[in-house]
């Protein structure tokens, strides 16, 4: 017996001491997180043992609401929707933000739903605009300046990644003030490249493209020397659609090799002009009517959409389009499933003369990140906005991308659609594809991060192991591929729109018209009407609006240095 | 058991094996030089894509023309200078002559070249499996042949095999996977395996030549295969 209670005293004594200890613990917190955190919450936190960046998270946690525009392809696994997901846990348990959505609807339903949730009062907290938008709300004094939150809380990576892009800050600036947080992404993706069927040239004996006079000379050729051996005259030089300037066959890249530079606003004499009513558009169009007669060009072109000319790139009926760098992901693709020993190969743009041919492209930041005005937390947008370029854009784990992004093993849940706050790298494929090459040149892939890793065994199995499918790594991000071309497009052969700016008040009201006369005059001169109606063309543009769009650019672009 | 008595693989005399075996492995080493040189130069962007793709083409439908010929010559000359199971393993090698024609000429068959161009490796490999097994099951075959036929079997097999199993791990693995850290290794050794498809055994009928002829000199009392 005695025994017995002296054990129960010792038990007592023990559960003492642990009381005791664990109330001394729970007293002591406040200690400030290190800069590389075990996130706080249970054993099973999915942050747990990931190597994250992040500020001390707000305490007591603030709330936030926004709203976000979805798709189909938004999908969650088991016990999580749009208010209950990685990323909501993620901004409440790291940034100490309590984030929820008001409303959630179709991205096609977007701008209307934004339109009738503002105008009814119930604005966001933080919300996504378009450049059009985001000049309506500010000057309706509904934002919150952020340039003072931005100078004070953007990370060294968050202010790299926005300033990659020249316009990227300067499309949210509004009279010297920042009012939004650009989406970025890759500007230079959509310069045009020219892609011709390496095999026909091959066949034919022709040599590479040097000049826009041997654009025409392979076209020819494609065209009357049966480059499919089918002994029938079925095929055409360039491939090109009714929609005219679109990533695929748009002639955007054909008028730029003769210093011509349709839909853009660029620099002349010290004004902004616009690309479509300049001179140099007469000598692309005449050589487009050239090919066209000559039976170059798809006779049905014109009433021809994307698809169809989709289609006669699959059935190898066509040996050449300009296009942008991802063509052959589709629809070039197609043409190499059909026929194993298709190629396309990527080329710079020729030019007509001994002046280089620059590829135009427009800005790719179509979005913006607000803030409310009179929200009291306006400095956690940037915190987010840190969050993701800090530990997602900038990481290279693979736990911090899995938990963020995507289990590879189950790719149709892509988590980053649960968040409005994603900005891509403007220059991550450009700088990716260059250390790509560089370790192929090498035979070497040790440093490249594990998606390049995979492009480089691709490409080694078209190199080394003849699997042709493999080509379309080749043709993109392979040497000479056409990212490597979009080097030069950022260097001195590209010229970026200079205008970047929401529409100005004619341009919304009138560019829409304008747009459709001149598509409706490059068609019909293509096939055959004489080319005065270019001219007639130019002179109707500036008399019903152009003038005054052309005045109000240049009086925007005076604003925007 | 009655036990068979060894012969040499040939009747009168080894020159056509060792041709077979010497133009399969000048093949071999062509090939494998071909590949690298143009690889190189592709890899370090001085070809196009495109451009080597023809390159490469034109000198696999030539070179394997040229050498299905000349190796479709000699297993017949072979087959024709021996007899009993070597000469019906000479037979099967004579498959795998004209199945190495069909080396560059993926397209003719109607799926695609990752699936292709592994069923030309087998198609190649499996006569030539049979040879050798032939060759090492042969109780009148010298041992030391049939020890390298023996060892032949799975060189051959291998060398067909791994590749095609390294390239569908690949194409499993989507973008971003880490696994292609592990895999991507592997796609470096089978590279180098694929250059060996017809160096090997080339260098096994020399070898295999080289100890039917020994066998020959040190027991000149016996009659030839």
């Amino acid at each position: 017996m005695k025994t017995q209670s002296g054990e129960k005293l010792q038990f007592k004594l023990i559960l003492l001491l642990l009381a005791s200890i664990m109330i001394l613990t729970s007293c002591g917190g406040g200690k400030k997180p290190a800069p590389t955190v075990a996130p706080s919450g249970s054993e099973t936190s999915p942050f747990t043992g990931l190597n994250l960046s992040v500020p001390d998270p707000y305490n007591p946690p603030i709330e936030m609401t926004s709203v976000i525009a979805v798709n189909a392809t938004v999908k969650f696994t088991e016990g999580n929707d749009i208010n209950n997901n990685i990323w909501t846990r993620a901004y409440r348990d790291l940034l100490g933000i309590n984030f929820t959505y008001k409303w959630v609807v179709d991205g096609s339903m977007y701008d209307q739903k934004l339109g009738l949730s503002i105008n009814s009062g119930d604005i966001p907290d933080m919300f996504a605009v378009n450049g059009s938008q985001l000049k309506l709300y500010q000057e309706s004094g509904l934002l919150t300046d952020l340039t003072s939150v931005y100078d004070a809380e953007a990370s060294p990576n968050t202010r790299d990644i926005l300033t990659q892009d020249p316009v990227a800050l300067r499309a949210a600036t509004i009279d010297g003030k920042l009012w939004g947080i650009p989406l970025t992404d890759a500007s230079v993706a959509t310069a045009s490249v020219l892609w011709v069927r390496q095999d026909w040239m091959t066949k034919l004996g022709i040599e590479a493209p040097a000049s826009m006079a041997d654009v025409l000379d392979i076209s020819r050729r494609f065209t009357e020397e049966d480059p499919d051996g089918n002994g029938v005259k079925d095929t055409f030089g360039m491939c090109m659609d009714k929609d005219l300037f679109g990533a695929i066959g748009g002639l955007q890249g054909f008028f730029n090799g003769y210093h011509a530079y349709p839909g853009i606003w660029f620099e002349r004499d010290g004004k902004i002009v616009y690309g479509s009513v300049q001179p140099e558009i007469r000598d692309g169009l005449l050589a487009l009517q050239k090919m066209y007669a000559s039976g170059q060009i798809d006779p049905e072109f014109g009433v021809k959409d994307v698809n169809a000319m989709t289609e006669s790139i699959a059935q190898g009926k066509c040996g050449m389009e300009f296009g942008v760098w991802w063509n052959p992901y589709h629809p070039l693709n197609l043409s190499q499933a059909n026929n194993q020993d298709a190629y396309w190969q990527a080329f710079p743009i020729p030019s007509v003369d001994s002046a280089p041919a620059k590829s135009q492209y427009s800005t790719a930041i179509g979005s913006f990140l607000v803030v409310r005005n009179g929200y009291e937390h306006p400095e956690a947008l940037i915190r987010m906005v840190n969050f993701w370029t800090d530990n997602i854009v900038r990481s290279q784990e693979d736990a911090v991308r899995t938990v963020f992004l995507g289990d590879i093993k189950n790719p149709d849940v892509v988590l980053y659609k649960y968040t409005p706050v994603v900005l891509w790298e403007p220059n991550a494929s450009i700088d990716g594809s260059r250390k790509l090459r560089e370790a192929l040149a090498k035979h070497d892939p040790t440093g490249l991060n594990n998606e390049m890793a995979w492009r480089y065994r691709i490409i080694q199995a078209y190199f080394e192991q003849g699997i042709k499918e493999a080509w379309v790594e080749v043709a993109t991000n392979g040497p000479n591929g056409a990212v490597s071309i979009l080097e030069g497009v950022l260097g001195d052969y590209g010229l970026l729109n200079r205008f970047y700016g929401p529409p100005t008040p004619t341009m919304a009201e009138k560019l829409p018209t304008l747009q459709t006369m001149e598509s409706e005059m490059i068609t019909k001169v293509i096939m055959g009407d004489s080319i005065d109606l270019f001219d007639q063309f130019v002179n109707d543009w500036y008399e019903l609006g152009g003038t005054k769009i052309v005045e109000e650019v240049n009086q925007w672009a005076e604003a925007n240095p | 058991m009655q036990k068979k008595s060894k012969v040499p693989l040939m009747r009168s005399n080894h020159l056509p094996l060792i041709l077979l075996g010497a133009v399969m492995t000048v093949y071999g080493l062509a090939a494998a030089l071909a590949a690298t040189v143009l690889s190189n130069q592709a890899m370090r962007g001085m070809i196009a894509g495109g451009v080597y793709k023809a390159r490469q083409t034109a000198f696999d439908q030539t070179a394997s023309l040229v050498a299905g010929i000349l190796l479709l010559a000699l297993f017949i000359w072979c087959a024709v200078a021996s007899k009993g199971i070597v000469r019906v393993g000479f037979c099967f090698g004579a498959m795998a002559a004209l199945m190495t024609m069909l080396v560059g000429r993926n397209e003719m068959l109607p799926v695609p070249s990752a699936f292709s161009g592994p069923v030309i490796a087998i198609l190649v490999a499996l006569p030539l499996t049979i040879l050798f097994i032939l060759w090492a099951c042969g109780r009148r075959v010298p041992r030391g042949c049939r020890w390298v036929a023996f060892i032949s079997i799975f060189i051959v097999l291998a060398a067909a095999i791994f590749p095609t199993y390294v390239i569908l791990m690949v194409s499993k693995i989507p973008p971003g996977d880490p696994a292609i850290l592990t895999v991507g290794k592997l796609v470096d050794v089978s590279t180098n395996v694929i250059k060996l498809r017809y160096l090997l055994p080339g260098l096994s009928f020399l070898l295999i030549a080289y100890l039917s002829m020994r066998f020959a000199r040190k027991n000149p009392a016996m009659p030839e295969g």
